[in-house]
């Protein structure tokens, strides 16, 4: 086949949720970058998984390249892109605050599978459990860094990063579980409010399927 | 001396080791501060998540290990030849990290022969099963005769080699399924930089 421009060809594979493709969905927007934003039914996984490495999705196809793993996906975008920050520093910096971020969202698992519907659980104890204390440590980093970078609208240096848009998009989820849930965070929430108002961003959420 | 880099860690091998041979390799002199249990509960609430390692760089901390590795990697060469190399390198790791928090409680366990054995057969065989053979491909796939993303050396190398050494001392014969694995990590281990290394570092159990 014939490409008619130098750019690669991508193609992003996920489900029809925001979930871990959301990110890579907004860098490829916000970097005006096309790709194929193949969002597959989930009665429909068993056809497409041995088609990923490692059966799970997102997948990122590159001219045809499968790769595998939201974060890694996120991040390759991210520095092709120009979203993780301005030097090798500041994205080790994202990385370190990403890996945390990771380790929270496995800490609250038990509580976010009882919320988003994939097991039964009794969603206020397990909110007390693992959420909250978990929120509060993780999002206690948060609020410090958001402060430290003197409140500009990033969470590291002075520019959009990926790191930024997990955060904002993470928050959006669970205030539609627990409104009110960062209501002891200031500094992050007038910092997710600078990142969704974005112009290109804001764009992006208001058309989103 | 004015050294720019400082890695603050405990006196183990653990997740600080990645770091020194990269400093290592890359000749590049730093401060290997190793720190006693006292020195770390006043420097703890310093540290960006209460956890080590930290790294200095110019005076400005950076935590977390793989940011660490991969920040230090992407400074001296050994990230992958490419972004998308970079990207395999990130994979393989996160997937070693995985199959490592399963494995892990099997390795430390000190208890009866029995239970050891059975943590052994419900913990650590499963986990390497489901780990190695993937590993296996992503070599296949990505990788060269001395490792296992492409076709130098890089920070995931050093990261596998390191544990198979541990897990090899002490369960002999775990990984002879994967001679594909034991042969890139016999290479790895065979490069003379870092073979000097493990000459002349400090003597740890882990």
């Amino acid at each position: 086949y014939l490409s008619l421009s130098n750019m690669p060809n991508y193609k992003l594979t996920y489900f029809e949720a925001r979930g871990f493709a959301e990110v890579s969905r907004q860098l490829f927007h916000l970097s005006g970058t096309p790709y194929v934003d193949n969002r597959i039914q989930r009665e429909r996984w068993g056809e497409f998984k041995s088609m990923t490495p490692f059966e799970k999705v997102p997948v990122l196809e590159i001219d045809g390249k499968v790769l595998p793993q939201s974060f890694a996906i996120a991040r390759y975008i991210a520095r092709e892109f120009g979203f993780a920050g301005r030097s090798n520093l500041e994205a080790a910096w994202i990385d370190a605050y990403a890996d945390q971020f990771k380790d929270y969202l496995e800490y609250i698992r038990p509580f976010f599978k009882v919320a988003i519907g994939a097991s039964q659980g009794d969603f206020e104890q397990l909110k007390k459990e693992f959420a909250e204390p978990n929120r509060d440590k993780f999002f206690g980093f948060l609020e410090k860094l958001a402060k430290d970078n003197g409140l500009n609208g990033h969470f590291v240096g002075d520019s959009l990063t990926w790191f930024d848009l997990l955060i904002a998009d993470h928050i959006l989820t669970m205030e539609n579980f627990v409104p009110g849930f960062l209501d002891a965070f200031p500094a992050v929430l007038e910092t997710r409010e600078k990142i969704v108002n974005t112009p290109k961003l804001k764009e992006w959420i208001e058309k989103r399927p | 001396s004015m050294l720019r880099y400082k890695l603050i860690y405990f006196p183990i091998r653990g997740r600080g080791e990645v770091a020194r041979q990269l400093f290592y390799l890359a000749g590049v002199p730093f401060k290997d501060d190793r720190i006693t249990i006292s020195e770390w509960s006043s420097l703890k609430a310093k540290t960006p998540f209460g956890q080590l390692p930290v790294l200095e760089v110019d005076g400005h901390q950076l935590a977390q290990s793989f940011a660490i590795f991969r920040y230090l990697a992407q400074e001296f060469g050994f990230a992958g030849d490419s972004p998308l190399e970079a990207l395999w390198v990130d994979v393989t790791a996160d997937q070693h990290k995985e199959y490592e928090n399963k494995i892990k409680p099997a390795l430390r366990f000190q208890g009866s022969e029995e239970e050891k054995e059975q943590l052994m057969r419900n913990v650590a065989e499963p986990a390497r099963d489901k780990y190695f053979p993937l590993l296996e491909k992503i070599a296949e796939e990505h990788g060269s005769s001395g490792h296992f993303v492409g076709a130098s050396l890089t920070w995931v190398d050093l990261l596998i080699a390191e544990h198979a050494s541990i897990l090899l001392k002490q369960f002999p014969g775990f990984l002879d399924r994967y001679p594909t694995v034991l042969a890139i990590v016999d290479a790895i281990l065979s490069t003379p930089k870092l073979k000097e290394w493990l000459e002349k570092r400090p003597d740890t159990a882990f």
